[in-house]
């Protein structure tokens, strides 16, 4: 069904846009990149002026499209699922999120179909943001009659983007280029209202809810999504370790800590001290200070030193501590850590 | 070896604060082993107007040791011996911390004054007062606290025992042998 009002849609349309597209593009001064682009989209709009010759072959090219439906979706994910490979590593949980953004609207796999010549050969050319910005500023001037819903589309884009923003991490702006590139076609042919009003009131509830995709206690947030409370906090944690809230005074004996005793972290409850409190301590009754919980029976110790830029963490016979440093080290990268547990030191390293 | 250096800061650190909290830590003597406290009586409690003077004893191990701590004012509460003034509180036993303090300690026993704990009683005649007849535990905690924490001026002393009916001079010389306690000189002039 939606497919079916797509294409009327786009029979309507589609001539004005081409007209002005044409104009458009006499008055602009033509970068390479642009008349590329306007080169495919006219290829597009000729084959949607093909498939709008007749009553008879726009049933058939709807029939057409339902059948190839799955096979180009498929296809779809398939490039998508390549390319962020490549980009990501461990980004197994963040591919799973992206399809599942993807099949929660339908509709930009519907244009993504049309448009999948379009998407592999920009996607090749590899400067999917600058494109995308593009189009916009094309597009925009394009079509007069289609002005309103544009807008609303765009207002629903920019919540689409937002949602793709806040999976990705922000270097990957490659992936948010493919994805505006998926998403215009898509409005080229949601020149009409059914589509547009069947897309926008959902993406934009979804928007004036909160500007995440998915928020944490939502129910349909896949399991298989990173914690991103978790991954938002890193920079918080990576603040707590420079030093900013560790007290310039050890808070036992009041004497300044040194850099050796504010890297020195003895017990999660995160209560810092001076070495030398803490051998008293552990000497007496070995209780945090902080949360009067004893202390790991394997004494925790952390030595720090600046190398080249690079801190060097040295823990001997931790087991408690392994994942809290672990962490810390995540966030800041590119920290040697050395885990002298018991007889043979494993030493980790993790690239920047 | 006690800490001196900490203790001196937790002094200054207190004196920095005194108008606020109105707690107040004073050494007995030069060496700083024996210092004095001064907590002001929480007010909504029957401890209110009064002012309480606390014995504290550092011990060689603070801050890895708890501070001995006694109240040096006469106190009808349930967990302060109406006696000996011994207190009983968890952070000054088994709970201390080396990350509390004398004030944080001083501040703990104004909480306790305001939130007595009957069940886990020092003075046992207090608590079972506190139990069985609030209201009589209420006023006698309220007299004690005019009685013996507020520090009246030597006129008012000698005026109130004067309207007890005894003479200005004798008054004034019974007090003066008791070292300022109203009560004790009330007891000196009774026995004559």
């Amino acid at each position: 069904m939606i497919s079916d009002s797509i294409t009327n849609a786009s029979a309507t349309s589609a001539p004005s846009a081409r007209d002005f597209g044409k104009k458009k593009r006499t008055n602009r001064s033509a970068k390479l990149k642009q008349s590329k682009l306007g080169l495919r989209r006219e290829q597009w709009l000729s084959q949607v002026a093909m498939i709008n010759k007749g009553d008879k072959e726009e049933m058939d090219s709807n029939r057409r499209i339902g059948s190839e439906k799955p096979d180009q979706r498929d296809r779809l994910v398939e490039n998508l699922d390549g390319q962020r490979r490549e980009e990501d590593n461990n980004g197994t949980h963040r591919h799973e999120s992206f399809i599942e953004s993807l099949s929660n609207s339908p509709n930009s796999i519907l244009s993504g179909m049309n448009s999948i010549p379009n998407f592999s050969s920009s996607s090749s050319s590899g400067s999917g943001g600058s494109c995308s910005g593009n189009i916009t500023e094309e597009e925009d001037a394009d079509d007069d009659g289609c002005l309103d819903d544009w807008e609303a589309i765009a207002d629903a884009l920019a919540a689409d983007d937002e949602k793709h923003e806040k999976q990705n991490p922000p270097e990957s702006c490659e992936e948010h280029g493919d994805i505006k590139q998926l998403a215009y076609p898509r409005d080229l042919i949601s020149g009409s209202d059914v589509v547009a009003k069947a897309d926008c009131p959902r993406t934009m509830s979804r928007k004036q809810k909160s500007n995440q995709a998915w928020r944490p206690d939502d129910k349909l947030r896949p399991q298989g999504l990173p914690n991103l409370e978790k991954q938002r906090s890193f920079p918080v944690m990576n603040l707590h370790f420079n030093s900013v809230t560790v007290p310039s005074s050890c808070p036992i004996c009041y004497e300044d800590l040194d850099l050796t005793d504010s890297n020195f972290l003895p017990c999660p409850c995160g209560f810092r001290l001076c070495l030398f409190c803490h051998k008293t301590i552990c000497d007496g009754d070995g209780r945090c200070p902080g949360c009067r919980k004893p202390y790991e029976r394997n004494t925790i110790k952390v030595e720090a030193s600046v190398q080249g830029g690079g801190l060097t963490i040295r823990l001997a016979r931790s087991s408690s501590m392994f994942c809290r440093i672990l962490v810390e080290c995540k966030s800041n990268r590119n920290f040697l850590v050395e885990f002298g547990a018991f007889a043979q030191p494993i030493v980790l390293m993790f690239g920047g | 070896m006690i800490d001196f250096s900490r203790v001196q800061k937790e002094l200054q650190d207190c004196e920095r604060n005194q108008d606020s909290s109105g707690i107040r830590v004073c050494p007995k003597a030069d060496n700083l082993t024996r210092l004095t406290g001064t907590i002001p009586g929480p007010i909504g409690t029957p401890y209110e107007g009064g002012t309480f003077q606390i014995d504290i004893t550092m011990p060689e191990g603070y801050p890895f040791e708890p501070p001995k701590m006694q109240f040096s004012t006469k106190v009808w509460h349930p967990n302060i011996s109406s006696q000996s003034g011994a207190i009983c509180l968890d952070i000054l036993k088994d709970q201390w911390s080396p990350a509390l303090t004398l004030k944080t300690a001083l501040v703990s026993i104004q909480a306790l004054l305001s939130s007595p704990e009957p069940k886990d009683p020092q003075d046992a005649v207090v608590a079972e007062q506190y139990m069985k007849n609030y209201q009589v535990f209420v006023s006698t905690a309220r007299y004690w606290t005019e009685t013996f924490a507020k520090n009246s001026s030597l006129e008012e002393k000698v005026r109130k025992l004067v309207e007890m009916g005894f003479g200005d001079a004798q008054v004034r010389s019974a007090i003066e042998s008791s070292g300022g306690d109203e009560n004790l000189a009330l007891e000196k002039l009774c026995s004559g």
